[in-house]
């Protein structure tokens, strides 16, 4: 009895211990990358046979061959675009959320090569290579993505240093409220350079100033320049103090903004151009047996 | 040191109560007990929670007692030191209090309460990135609609709503957008119908049909009757015959279709050859199928294909022509005498009257093949050769001179050079050739001249002379009798040896001419000089053959499109080539 009780308990200790351990384990390297596996399968096989199978006149998306893995891809790209239904919908086990990440990952860099063995490397400007294009763009920003996930996080929790994203703006607003008070003595154009400052919004951010981090309009250097050094009473070095703090508290926000916006690019290209390819595909597809 | 603590409370009805107190300590507790110096009373700060101490150069510092720490311009932190000059903030729990100091004043602390505010979702949005772009699902609608409305839509819609018309090399098509549709360049020839699709893909969904290429091929005929191509054929292979079942399923006309052997939109330039494998999968082996074939089987150029076959003329002076295989050494009778090795032996008398005679017409020191072969202006093949222009420069026909002036014979012309030699001793004078030696005193002072009215006897001589076989015409006819009247077996030359293939001379000129035709050592005219098919694999091998200078396909020499409009089984017009030294110019 005691025996068995054990027996159970040590079971139950390797399950918990094989769940804890898969809870860990990265989508990349999920079940000893089994998807990697098969995907790397997948290209040899479709590189191998195109050297191999000899269609006439040459390869593209007109021979048996390029039918072949032009149908391949097709229904590729449907299944991982699903994941974009599937993520909403998380579940454990063999059809699990990471499973499936997995496989999205591995088989979708595998359309490279299916993808483009399907051209026969004939492309020009028109929708079928309009479709290979966004398939491409699509696989590279998911590329970009990925490495960005694994390179960025770091990068952002330096840059936060303990600091919640709440904390930070709460830390700006506080010396916000001390420039509006440290500011009462100030003439006009100085208050007028104060005023400037607190009323530009960190947050109302371009695109490009996000992903590069460069912000040549910020009121809160201008204004620093309205207090050079050397000549200058206390309220005005005071000013000029909480000035600078607040463009080290600006810096930080901003710098958590870049890495977010790296972060987050991607996603940006990659979920709209998947469905233009979407489109791009069914195009494809209908021109092709249009024009028969 | 000393302490301006101002604390600002508010009333129910919101009104601002500000109390001040000056407290002379150097250094100030902090904390929820009521007996600390700032008085806190906040469940979120400690009994004891922290100390200032205002050090002596103005600053102060603020350390936590405990382990909760405090917020220092909104940065958590357990120890601080500032100036309050600069001004401070520092947060416990839902109080803050504000640091500043005017000059000679003491330090102040603003003591306040704020509403209780949580880490609120609305304030920290602005850190995505997509509070900067436009969302996704906008992006993603936008791209959808306007690549089906441009790529789909627009083509759709305008094909279906085209007015139909035959298609026209020269019309625009009415179907807009359907370039983009365009897998690749059309070839050179189909190039004109670049801008008009529906010119070949004329009905949705349906494959181009044989009866739309057709419309402007009208002059194709069928390579063999259809019966018997389709014996030739013989049964497809698994694999062909699945896919072609599958091609079926999707409305492609089948075998032997136009587009079967045809492909398009494979890049700008010259349509691709049609490859190998379309000819050998009939061809190879045909003769176990088509069994009353008289071609030989043929699968690739290299190892799988008969020796050539020349049309020629194996009877003298007869018109009728045979094919037979340069293997057996055919012997062609076309009734002239021309011994090429005599002709281009360096050294020989030829040689010496080529060097002789050289300035004036272009030849070195013997003769060549340009000297009497001249290529088309294309370079492809020779214009026949021609008596007047590439022979009688030696073989000269003058007979009789007049002043300054030569008489030559009519080439070609037996009844007139007959005329022309009888009548030439109506007027004798001393004939161009020379005629034995002058004697002294021939034609001395008191000599005896007459004028010849007898028969003129020597003419008839001339003629018979000039018909015999080493006579001026004998020298390269053959003399026979025609009607009782001496005559030379008429001449049948051919141009074109090959019935089946072609040669382009053009893309062989860094050969010389005897690497394939081997004239230097011909002793007589009767060998037909075409090189046979070991001596065209020196280079060219079959399509697949790796080894090859020139890997070949069969239609490099072949066409599967009979030429012309002239379908199998209906008759032939019969091939001008009995014209020996007039124009052979195929029509």
């Amino acid at each position: 009895m005691a025996s068995s009780a054990k027996n159970s308990g040590s079971a139950n200790f390797e399950r918990a211990e094989k769940r804890r351990d898969t809870d860990h384990e990265s989508f990349l390297s999920h079940k000893r990358m089994r998807w990697l596996k098969v995907s790397v399968a997948l290209c040899l096989i479709v590189i191998v046979s195109y050297f191999l199978v000899d269609v006439e006149p040459r390869h593209n998306g007109g021979t048996w061959y390029g039918y072949t893995l032009g149908t391949i891809g097709a229904l590729l790209i449907v299944w991982l675009s699903l994941l974009g239904i599937r993520k909403r919908n998380m579940s454990p086990g063999r059809w699990s959320l990471k499973a499936w990440t997995s496989a999205h990952v591995y088989l979708g860099l595998a359309l490279i090569v299916i993808g483009t063995m399907h051209t026969g490397f004939q492309l020009g400007w028109n929708v079928h290579t309009l479709a290979w294009a966004l398939m491409m763009l699509v696989v590279i920003s998911g590329i970009y993505g990925i490495s960005a996930y694994a390179t960025l996080p770091r990068s952002l929790s330096n840059n936060a240093r303990e600091m919640t994203r709440g904390q930070m703006v709460e830390a700006l607003a506080a010396i916000d409220r001390q420039l509006e008070t440290a500011a009462q003595p100030l003439d006009r154009g100085e208050a007028d350079a104060v005023i400037a400052a607190l009323g530009q919004d960190v947050f109302k951010a371009g695109f490009l100033a996000r992903l590069t981090g460069t912000y040549p309009r910020c009121a809160t250097a201008r204004a620093q320049n309205s207090f050079p050094a050397g000549s200058i009473n206390k309220a005005e070095e005071k000013v000029s103090a909480l000035l600078g703090r607040r463009k080290a508290q600006l810096g930080q926000i901003r710098r958590h903004m870049r890495y977010r916006a790296l972060l987050e690019v991607w996603l940006f290209i990659h979920v709209p151009a998947t469905i233009a390819l979407i489109a791009a595909l069914a195009a494809h597809i209908i021109s092709v047996f249009y024009y028969w | 040191m000393t302490f301006l603590i101002r604390t600002i409370d508010f009333t129910a009805s919101g009104r601002e109560i500000v109390r001040d107190r000056e407290v002379e300590q150097s250094s100030l507790t902090i904390g929820r007990a009521s007996e600390s110096d700032i008085h806190l009373p906040d469940l979120a700060v400690e009994q004891q929670h922290a100390t200032l101490t205002s050090n002596d150069d103005g600053t102060i510092l603020a350390e936590a007692v405990g382990t909760l720490g405090f917020t220092h311009d909104g940065k958590t932190t357990t120890s601080t030191s500032f100036d309050p000059a600069k001004g401070a903030e520092l947060g416990f729990g839902g109080y803050r209090l504000a640091f500043s100091r005017d000059p000679d004043a003491p330090a102040s602390i603003t003591i306040s309460k704020t509403a209780e505010h949580g880490e609120d979702v609305d304030d920290v949005k602005g850190f995505a990135l997509g509070s900067a772009l436009p969302s996704k699902r906008v992006m993603a609608w936008i791209g959808l609609g306007v690549i089906l409305f441009a790529f789909l839509i627009v083509p759709i819609y305008t094909h279906l709503n085209r007015d139909p018309a035959e298609p026209d090399y020269d019309r625009t098509g009415h179907t807009m957008m359907d370039a983009s549709w365009s897998t690749g360049a059309l070839s050179l020839a189909h190039h004109g119908l670049e801008d008009n699709c529906e010119a070949c893909h004329v009905k949705p969904f349906e494959s181009v049909r044989d009866e739309t290429c057709l419309t402007c091929h009208e002059a194709i005929g069928d390579h063999a009757e259809i019966d018997r191509q389709l014996t030739g054929r013989g049964p497809m292979s698994a694999g062909d015959e699945f896919q072609w079942k599958v091609a079926g399923m999707f409305g492609k006309e089948g075998p032997g279709s136009c587009t079967t052997c045809h492909t398009e939109h494979e890049g700008a330039g010259r349509m691709e050859p049609t490859a190998q494998q379309f000819c050998s999968e009939c061809h190879d082996g045909m003769d176990e199928r088509l069994t009353d074939t008289k071609l030989e089987n043929a699968a690739d150029f290299g190892d799988a294909h008969p020796q050539f076959k020349a049309i020629y003329h194996p009877q003298l002076g007869s018109e009728e022509t045979a094919r037979i295989s340069l293997a057996d050494k055919p012997q062609e009778q076309h009734g002239l005498k021309f011994p090429h090795d005599m002709h281009m032996d360096k050294s020989g008398g030829v040689a010496r009257m080529a060097r002789n005679i050289g300035a004036k017409q272009g030849y070195g020191n013997s003769l060549v093949c340009a000297d009497c072969h001249t290529p088309t202006s294309d370079k492809e093949g020779f214009l026949p050769v021609n008596m007047e222009e590439d022979c009688e420069s030696c073989h000269s026909l003058v007979y009789d001179r007049v002043g300054t002036t030569f008489r030559s014979l009519r080439h070609g012309d037996v009844d007139q050079m007959r005329a022309d030699l009888r009548a030439m001793d109506r007027a004798p004078r001393r004939s161009a050739a020379p005629v034995g030696r002058k004697r002294p005193g021939e034609y001395a002072r008191g000599g005896l001249y007459y004028q010849n009215f007898g028969r003129p006897a020597r003419s008839y001589i001339a003629i018979n002379r000039a018909l015999a076989s080493d006579g001026v015409c004998g020298e390269c006819h053959i003399p026979t009798t025609n009607n009782g009247k001496a005559d030379v077996v008429p001449v049948h030359l051919r141009d074109n040896y090959l019935l089946n293939g072609w040669f382009d001379h053009k893309e062989h000129e860094q050969e010389k001419c005897s690497t394939c035709h081997k004239a230097e050592t011909s002793k007589t005219s009767e060998d037909l000089l075409l090189p046979g098919i070991a001596i065209c694999r020196d280079c060219h091998l079959g399509q697949d053959a790796k080894e090859a200078e020139v890997p070949s396909s069969c239609a490099m020499c072949h066409s599967y499109h009979p030429k012309g409009a002239t379908l199998p089984g209906e008759e032939k017009s019969p091939t001008k080539d009995t014209v020996a030294l007039m124009s052979r110019k195929p029509e």
